[in-house]
C-alpha cells in the first residue's frame, strides 16, 4: 500500500509537469513569433492565463497537503520546492507573454539587422534548452541533469552582457529594433534565471542541500 | 508478618495433610480387587467388598447432576443476561439462601416429598442432591458469564448475531472454564454428602436394582461401617471406602481440568 | 454522488440525559467520513445509533430517522440484526475472539449465522484477510489463536472479520487509538483502500488522523453537529469559529 500522502504528492507532481510542458510551448511559440514576424500574442495570452490559474491550483494543492498530512523531511522539502517551482513556471508564462506583447506592439525582429537577429536567435536557443533541462530534471528528479544548467547559465549571462555592449557600440539611435531587442534579451536572461532556480529546487528536493547554480 | 503467615499456613495444612495420610494408610490395608467388585457382606462378616457402594455413588451423583446441571446452568445464564429483571433479584436472593441450607434439611425434604410417595429410592437421593447442586452451579455460572468482557459480546452482536445466539455460543464458550469449575465444585461436594442420602436412599448391601429402589453409596457405607461394633473387620472397610471416595473426587477434578484446559496459550489481550 | 446514509433529526439519550441533539447529515457513498470532537461530544453514540447498537445499553433511547439506501433502519418492522449485517463495526480495542483461531475468527460472522460450507468459508477467509492486508502475514498458520497476533494485526483481523459478512458500510470507533504509530499508519492506509469498495465512517479523537484519512469531516460538540464539509475545507478554512478553535487546539 502506498502512503496516503503519496497520492497527493503525485497529483501535485503531475500538475507541475503539465505546467512545465505548457510553459515550454508558450516560450517557444512567442520566440518563434518574434523571430519569424508572426503574431502569436492571443495564443500566448491564453497559455499565460492558463499557467497563472494552474499555478494557483498547485499552490492550493500544496497548502492542502500541508494542512492535512503534516509532511516532514523529504515530503516537506518537496512540497516547499513545488510551490516555488509553480511560481517559477508562472513567471515563464509571464515572460513569454511579455515577449509576444513586444512582438505585437513593435513588429518583432524579422526586419532588424542581421547581427541583432543572430544574437537573439542564439540566445533563444540556449534559453529554450535551459527551459527544457529545468522541466526534464523536475520530472525525473534528476540532480545530475539539474547541475548541468550551471554552465549554460553562465553562457547566457555573458551573451546578455555582450549584446548590451554591442548594442551600445553599434546601434544608431533608438528604434523599434533596439527597444524590442533590449527588452527581449532582458526577458530571456530572466527566463534563464528562473530555469536555474528551478534546477536549484530540484537539487534541494533530492538532497536537502541548498546549492547555487548561478 | 511473613512468618506469622507461614505459621498460619502450616497450621491449616496440618489437619489436611493428616487426613490424607491417615486415609491413605488405613484405607490401603483394605484395598484389593475384590474390595471393588464384591457385594457388601453383613457387618462383622469378613470378606466381600464395597462394589455396590461405588456403583451407587456414581449412579446417584450422575442422576443428580443430570437434573442439577442443566437447571443450574440455565438459571445462571438467565441471572447473568437479565440482571435487571425483577424476577432476577428475587431468584438471586433465594439462590443465596439455598446455598446455605443444612444438608440434613434437604434430606428431610427429599424424605417427605419423595420417599413417602415412592419409597426409599435412588430418585429421592438424586433429587435431594440436585437441590444441593443447583444454587452452587447457578451462582458460579452467573459469575463466569459476567466475567466475559462486554467487548466480546459486542463484537458478536456487531456481526449481526442475535443476542440469544451470542449468549449460547460466544459467551458460553468463553465462560466454559468457569462454568465447568462450578459444576466440578458442586459434583465434588455432593459426592461426599451423607445426610441427604441417609434419609433418601437408605443404603443397601446389594447392587443397583432400579431407580425407585434403595441403593448403597460410599458415604452411607462409611457411616454404617464405622458404627459397627466389629472394629477389626469393619473399620478398615470404612477407611477403604473413604479412600475410594477421595479418589473419585480427585479423578473428577483432574478430568474436568483437562477437558477445559486452554487450547491455546494464555491470551495477550 | 449518492448518499449511502441519511441521518434526519437524530436525538439520543442515556438514562434521561440527552447526548445527541437533532443531528441531520448525509453520508456520501464510497468515501471516508470522519467524526471529530472533544470527549463526550457524542461521536461514539452517533455511530452506535447507525448500527442500532446504542439501544442495547440499558436506559438508552434514540429518536429520528436513519436512512440506509433510502430505507429507515429504525422503522417498525426492521430487525436490528439485519441492519448490523449491512453496517459492520470495528471497535477501539481490538477484540478478536480469544478462544477461536484466525480462521474461525475471520468467518465467525458467517459461521454463527449458520454457514457451514467449507469451500465458501475457505474462500471468504482468504478474500477477507487479503482485503484487510493481513493474508500474507498469517496465511502460513491460520489455526493459531486470534489472540496471539500483535495489536495491529489483531485490529486487521477484526477488520477482516467485519468484511467477511460483506457489509456495505463500515463503522470504526477510534480504530487506532490502542495501537502504536506504525500499526496505526497501516490501518489508515487500509481505510483509504477500503473506501473504494465500502462507505467508511470513522470516529476519532485524533484530528490529524481525520485530516489524513477522510474525505469529509463532521465536527460534533456537546451533542450538536457544528460543521460538516469536505476535509480540505474544514482544515484549511472552517466556517464556524468553534470549529476553528477546536482544530487549532484552543480547547478540547
Amino acid at each position: 500500500m502506498s502512503r496516503i500522502i503519496d497520492i497527493g504528492l503525485e497529483e501535485l507532481s503531475v500538475m507541475l509537469c503539465r505546467m512545465g510542458e505548457l510553459t515550454y510551448q508558450a516560450i517557444s511559440l512567442s520566440l518563434k513569433g518574434c523571430l519569424n514576424g508572426t503574431n502569436e500574442h492571443s495564443q500566448v495570452c491564453e497559455m499565460s492565463d492558463a499557467l497563472v490559474s494552474m499555478s494557483e491550483q498547485a499552490e492550493d494543492k500544496a497548502f492542502e497537503l500541508i494542512a492535512r498530512f503534516q509532511p516532514v523531511a523529504s515530503d516537506l522539502r518537496t512540497i516547499k520546492s513545488y510551490m516555488k517551482i509553480a511560481y517559477d513556471f508562472a513567471r515563464y508564462g509571464r515572460y513569454a507573454l511579455d515577449i509576444s506583447y513586444i512582438n505585437e506592439q513593435y513588429g518583432g525582429l524579422k526586419h532588424c539587422e542581421h547581427w541583432i537577429l543572430e544574437h537573439i536567435e542564439k540566445m533563444s536557443e540556449k534559453v529554450l534548452d535551459m527551459v527544457r533541462i529545468s522541466i526534464d530534471s523536475l520530472r525525473k528528479h534528476d540532480v545530475k541533469l539539474a547541475e548541468t544548467i550551471s554552465k549554460t547559465e553562465k553562457e547566457v549571462d555573458s551573451m546578455y552582457f555582450r549584446y548590451l555592449d554591442e548594442l551600445v557600440k553599434r546601434a544608431s539611435g533608438t528604434n523599434k529594433c533596439t527597444i524590442s531587442s533590449v527588452l527581449i534579451v532582458r526577458y530571456l536572461e530572466r527566463i534563464a534565471d528562473h530555469a536555474t532556480y528551478i534546477c536549484e529546487s530540484v537539487v534541494y528536493v533530492a538532497t536537502g542541500q541548498k546549492v547555487n547554480l548561478r | 508478618m511473613i512468618s506469622l503467615a507461614y505459621l498460619a499456613l502450616v497450621a491449616a495444612l496440618i489437619p489436611l495433610a493428616s487426613i490424607l495420610v491417615e486415609t491413605i494408610f488405613r484405607g490401603l490395608s483394605a484395598m484389593s480387587f475384590s474390595f471393588f467388585l464384591e457385594e457388601i457382606s453383613p457387618l462383622g462378616e469378613p470378606g466381600g467388598g464395597i462394589g455396590p457402594a461405588i456403583q451407587g455413588t456414581l449412579i446417584v451423583v450422575a442422576l443428580a447432576s443430570s437434573i442439577g446441571v442443566p437447571i443450574g446452568v440455565f438459571s445462571g445464564i438467565y441471572l447473568a443476561e437479565f440482571r435487571q429483571a425483577r424476577m432476577a433479584s428475587v431468584a438471586r436472593f433465594l439462590n443465596d439462601v439455598l446455598t446455605n441450607v443444612p444438608s440434613i434439611v434437604l434430606g428431610i425434604f427429599g424424605w417427605t416429598f419423595v420417599v413417602v410417595a415412592i419409597g426409599w429410592s435412588v430418585v429421592a437421593g438424586a433429587i435431594a442432591l440436585a437441590i444441593m447442586m443447583i444454587p452452587i452451579i447457578t451462582r458460579t455460572t452467573e459469575e463466569a458469564i459476567r466475567l466475559v468482557p462486554a467487548t466480546m459480546r459486542e463484537a458478536a452482536i456487531a456481526l449481526g448475531v442475535p443476542r440469544w445466539k451470542t449468549t449460547l455460543t460466544v459467551v458460553l464458550s468463553s465462560a466454559k472454564k468457569g462454568i465447568a469449575t462450578g459444576i466440578l465444585l458442586s459434583v465434588a461436594r455432593i459426592s461426599g454428602e451423607t445426610a441427604p442420602l441417609l434419609l433418601t436412599i437408605l443404603g443397601s448391601r446389594f447392587w443397583f436394582s432400579g431407580f425407585t429402589q434403595p441403593t448403597a453409596a460410599l458415604p452411607v457405607a462409611v457411616f454404617n461401617f464405622s458404627q459397627s461394633p466389629y472394629r477389626l473387620i469393619d473399620w478398615p472397610r470404612a477407611w477403604g471406602a473413604s479412600l475410594i471416595l477421595i479418589f473419585i473426587i480427585l479423578a473428577i477434578n483432574i478430568i474436568v481440568r483437562y477437558a477445559t484446559r486452554e487450547k491455546y496459550g494464555a491470551s495477550n489481550i | 454522488m449518492s448518499y449511502k446514509i441519511e441521518i434526519e433529526n437524530l436525538n439520543a439519550w442515556f438514562s434521561g440525559k440527552q447526548v445527541l441533539r437533532d443531528i441531520t447529515m448525509k453520508i456520501k457513498e464510497n468515501m471516508v467520513t470522519s467524526i471529530i470532537g472533544p470527549s463526550g461530544c457524542g461521536k461514539t453514540t452517533l455511530i452506535r445509533c447507525l448500527n442500532r447498537m446504542h439501544e442495547l445499553t440499558p436506559g438508552a433511547k434514540a429518536t429520528g430517522r436513519v436512512l440506509l439506501d433510502g430505507g429507515d433502519i429504525y422503522s417498525e418492522g426492521i430487525d436490528p440484526v439485519t441492519v448490523r449485517r449491512r453496517i459492520g463495526m470495528v471497535f477501539q480495542k481490538p477484540n478478536p475472539f480469544p478462544m477461536m483461531s484466525i480462521y474461525d475468527n475471520t468467518v465467525a460472522g458467517l459461521k454463527l449465522n449458520g454457514v457451514s460450507d467449507k469451500h465458501r468459508l475457505d474462500e471468504t477467509v482468504e478474500k477477507s484477510l487479503r482485503a484487510a492486508h493481513l493474508w500474507d502475514e498469517v496465511k502460513a498458520d491460520l489455526g493459531k489463536s486470534g489472540a496471539s497476533l500483535s495489536g495491529g494485526q489483531q485490529q486487521r483481523l477484526c477488520i477482516a472479520r467485519a468484511l467477511a459478512i460483506e457489509p456495505e458500510v463500515i463503522l470504526m470507533d477510534e480504530p487506532t487509538s490502542a495501537l502504536d504509530p506504525t500499526a496505526a499508519s497501516k490501518i489508515e492506509q487500509l481505510i483509504r483502500v477500503l473506501s473504494q469498495d465500502y462507505t467508511v465512517i470513522i470516529v476519532t479523537h485524533n484530528m490529524q488522523q481525520a485530516a489524513r484519512v477522510s474525505d469529509c469531516t463532521a465536527f460534533l460538540y456537546l451533542g450538536k453537529l457544528v460543521e460538516y464539509g469536505s476535509t480540505k475545507d474544514i482544515f484549511e478554512n472552517p466556517k464556524s469559529e468553534l470549529t476553528e478553535k477546536y482544530i487549532t487546539g484552543e480547547f478540547g
